[in-house]
């Protein structure tokens, strides 16, 4: 695979324009939000609401097992919308500008185990600030997989066809304890009660979905108490195996790059958003695919513009796409199955040791020093 | 009821399936419905509210914020209940329509009855003391009527022992709102005083004191109006300029005084100066240069707002506003509307401040 035919190292004068043309669609499109992105997230909101109460209700004469199917897939979808295409996308402040305090990008929390604040951090600060750089983006195989092979190898990673699999069917328990870094802990580098202090807010969250879920719920069912456990049990197992398969699309494909912390020193506008593009991949399918993702399926639009709409990113992509052309830049998409099937081979490949390739160039220049400017 | 389902259900998920059955029911949110419209004057509309419970009332002369959806935003603005406490706990508001006006345009054109707005519990301070006597002296111009026109309502109801004077400035007659209340209570009320002005028209009322066109307050008109200003306890609202100038000769004058004034503070492009930006969360007030990011000219003083990434991306710095006008420096774009979401590492103050912080 020769990288510089699918991508030419810019110099610095084009990077400069690469951003300044990405920034003038950027304002373009920020100027046309307005009332139909509010009536969207809304109607959003409204099916995340009747899908559950559809599902929780069927549950209740889950004994039946059509009830039971139906109702386990319609509170799946509830969950599933909730987590992306209202959760993730809202607590990146999406709609923010609405001024309206239930679609605060600050104060949402969402229906999963793991707490929107420790998201905002691990996701909305540090993974989209330093996507994809080694050693500052925790997302790089989520601390429990080898997916680069910059990443060192170690003879535990020859199970990790296995981990994998259970990461992807726990993996809204492995998002919640992202943040705690329990290998710093293994390790000795963090003391028990300084563990125990971020665990609290994670630890009153997981108890309070636990509780929602398996307790209350199934306990309102009185005799059935039993199908609404095991259809929530799954409604959560199917949430988290989508939402891997997506999330994971989006940065782990076979052409996905890594990225060195040097890159940082005074990085330029353009330098950054060539980064996000290196290090995205998108799903190419119709508008349900991009609903149920909650439209990480533009993964490479989300990352460039993670705070505008993601409805608007069907939108930009076109334009997107004609840029990188132009820049001789590859545009990564491509079918779930193709994306996916990447995927599986990274987990696969780099289970056994492998070697870097090295970084591939994203400039020509070494980056300007703009404080001397 | 609301203790028993808090472990069960987020106060948005019950405000979305309450607001079904009724749009006025919520967990805590004071919501309001329209239930009557009608024309005041030539540009205002009176909107008669009807609250639900978790509105906690007011006092006359106070102020509530309101809140309505425009074009997908939720816009605030505040609005002074023109009349007094009702046992159905009905509220009336005036609003006049500003050219160019974003909520009032809103509220008197398009908002219809039955629609639904939400309500900030009341503020303000210009009230009737516990035990108001002596001589009082209200001075209105535009807009500004709306909270001295409650405190004359409830200084009528309640007949109070004090002498008041009502100076109500309006560009035409046309213009006036309550004119026929406030003449009637004037003519059967020796103890209240009404001086209707007209600073754009040659009116022919009889109790209409002409004065020039663009003609302003000074100090011997007042004192010629109102004899004994030295004794009087005085209330100004209107517009920021008019407020100014009764404060410049009523407010050293008079025996007390105070004034709330309706307009934006102002705005500056002088990117060298500074502004006065209030942490109303820790309760400091700090002088800001205004040129510079609000992140960095925070932590120059020693703040240390959380933030993340600088470039206005992550949100993690993103605080809320409750007043002033704000530039991103990004896009240069100017934001004056208070907002949850602020994020102070790609803005900069362009007027004083006050932050959530
Ligand atoms: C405590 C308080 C109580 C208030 N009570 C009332 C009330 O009872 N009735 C009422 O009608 N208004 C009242 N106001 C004013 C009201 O809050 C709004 O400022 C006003 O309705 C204009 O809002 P807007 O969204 O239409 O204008 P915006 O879109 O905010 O402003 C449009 C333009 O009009 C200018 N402007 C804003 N306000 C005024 C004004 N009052 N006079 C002239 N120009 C203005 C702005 O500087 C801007 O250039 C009160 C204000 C305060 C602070």
């Amino acid at each position: 695979m020769t990288d510089t035919s699918i991508n030419r190292p810019l110099s610095a004068e084009e990077l400069d324009r690469f951003g300044a043309e990405l920034d003038a669609l950027r304002a373009r499109t920020v100027a046309k939000i307005g009332a139909e992105d509010a009536r969207y997230i809304r109607r959003i909101v409204k099916a995340v609401r009747y899908t559950e109460v559809a599902g929780r209700g069927l549950l209740f004469f889950g004994l039946f097992p059509p009830a039971w199917i139906l109702g386990t897939l319609l509170l799946g979808l509830s969950k599933i919308l909730e987590n992306m295409e209202l959760g993730h996308n809202v607590i990146h402040g999406q709609y923010d500008w609405m001024n309206d305090p239930t679609l605060n990008g600050k104060t949402y929390e969402w229906d999963i185990v793991g707490t929107a604040d420790n998201w905002r951090k691990t996701h909305n600060y540090k993974h989209h600030t330093y996507t994809n750089i080694r050693g500052l983006d925790d997302d790089i195989g989520y601390g429990v997989l080898r997916i680069f092979p910059e990443q060192k190898w170690k003879p535990i990673y020859l199970a990790q066809p296995l981990f994998a699999v259970i990461f992807a069917l726990l993996f809204e328990w492995g998002v919640a304890i992202q943040d705690l870094r329990l290998g710093r802990w293994m390790q000795g580098k963090m003391s028990g009660a300084q563990l125990r202090k971020e665990f609290a807010p994670v630890g009153r969250k997981m108890r309070r979905q636990i509780i929602k879920d398996y307790v209350v719920f199934p306990l309102l069912a009185g005799p059935f108490f039993l199908p609404v456990l095991t259809g929530n049990v799954v409604a959560n197992i199917l949430r988290s195996l989508w939402t891997y398969t997506v999330i994971f699309c989006g940065h782990f494909t076979a052409d996905v790059e890594t990225f060195p912390k040097s890159v940082l020193r005074n990085e330029s506008r353009g330098h950054w958003y060539l980064r996000q593009l290196r290090g995205s991949s998108n799903l190419s399918g119709g508008p349900l695919l991009h609903i149920m993702t909650g439209n990480l399926s533009h993964q490479i639009e989300h990352h460039m513009f993670p705070d505008i709409p993601a409805r608007r990113y069907a939108e930009v992509a076109p334009e997107i796409r004609e840029i990188c052309a132009r820049y001789g830049q590859r545009y990564n998409t491509g079918s779930l199955p193709k994306q996916f099937g990447q995927v599986i081979w990274r987990i696969l490949r780099h289970s056994l040791p492998s070697r870097p390739r090295g970084d591939r160039a994203l400039t020509l220049d070494p980056p300007r020093d703009v404080a001397a400017a | 009821m609301s203790r028993l389902l808090k472990p069960l259900i987020a106060p948005d998920v019950f405000d979305f399936w309450a607001s079904r059955f009724n749009p006025t029911w919520s967990w805590e949110r004071p919501l309001a419905r329209v239930i009557e419209r009608r024309q005041e004057a030539r540009d205002s509309v009176t909107l008669v509210l009807q609250p639900n419970r978790h509105f906690t009332g007011f006092k006359p002369g106070q102020h509530i914020n309101v809140t309505a959806e425009i074009d997908g935003v939720r816009v605030t603005r505040s609005y002074s209940p023109t009349g007094i406490p009702r046992a159905d706990r009905r509220i009336a508001l005036t609003v006049k329509r500003i050219d160019g006006g974003r909520m009032s345009t809103q509220l008197c054109d398009h908002t219809q009855v039955g629609d639904v707005l939400e309500l900030s519990p009341a503020f303000g301070e210009m009230t009737w003391p516990q035990a108001a006597d002596g001589r009082w002296l209200l001075l209105a111009a535009g807009s500004g009527i709306t909270p001295l026109m409650s405190l004359t309502r409830a200084w009528a109801a309640a007949s109070m022992p004090t002498e008041l004077t009502l100076i109500y400035w309006a560009r035409t007659a046309a213009d006036l709102c309550f004119a026929d209340e406030l003449r009637a209570l004037a003519a059967r009320e020796p103890r209240f005083h009404l001086q209707l002005v007209l600073t754009r028209e040659t009116a022919s009322l009889d109790d209409v004191a002409c004065t020039e066109h663009g003609a302003h307050l000074t100090t011997e008109w007042l004192q010629q109006q109102v004899p004994g200003l030295e004794q009087s306890r005085v209330y100004a609202c209107g517009p920021a300029s008019f407020v100014d100038d009764a404060r410049q000769i009523a407010g050293s004058r008079a025996e007390q005084f105070h004034a709330e004034a309706f307009t934006l503070p102002a705005v500056t492009d002088d990117i060298h100066g500074t502004v006065r930006v209030e942490l109303r969360a820790t309760g400091r007030t700090l002088e800001l240069p205004a040129g510079q990011p609000l992140l960095s000219a925070l932590e120059a003083q020693g703040i240390r707002p959380a933030h993340g990434c600088r470039m206005g991306i992550c949100n993690t710095c993103a605080c809320g506003k409750f007043a002033g006008t704000t530039q991103d420096l990004n896009t240069g774009e100017r934001h004056s509307e208070p907002t949850a979401a602020l994020r102070i590492c790609i803005s900069r103050a362009c007027s004083d401040l006050t932050l959530d912080l």
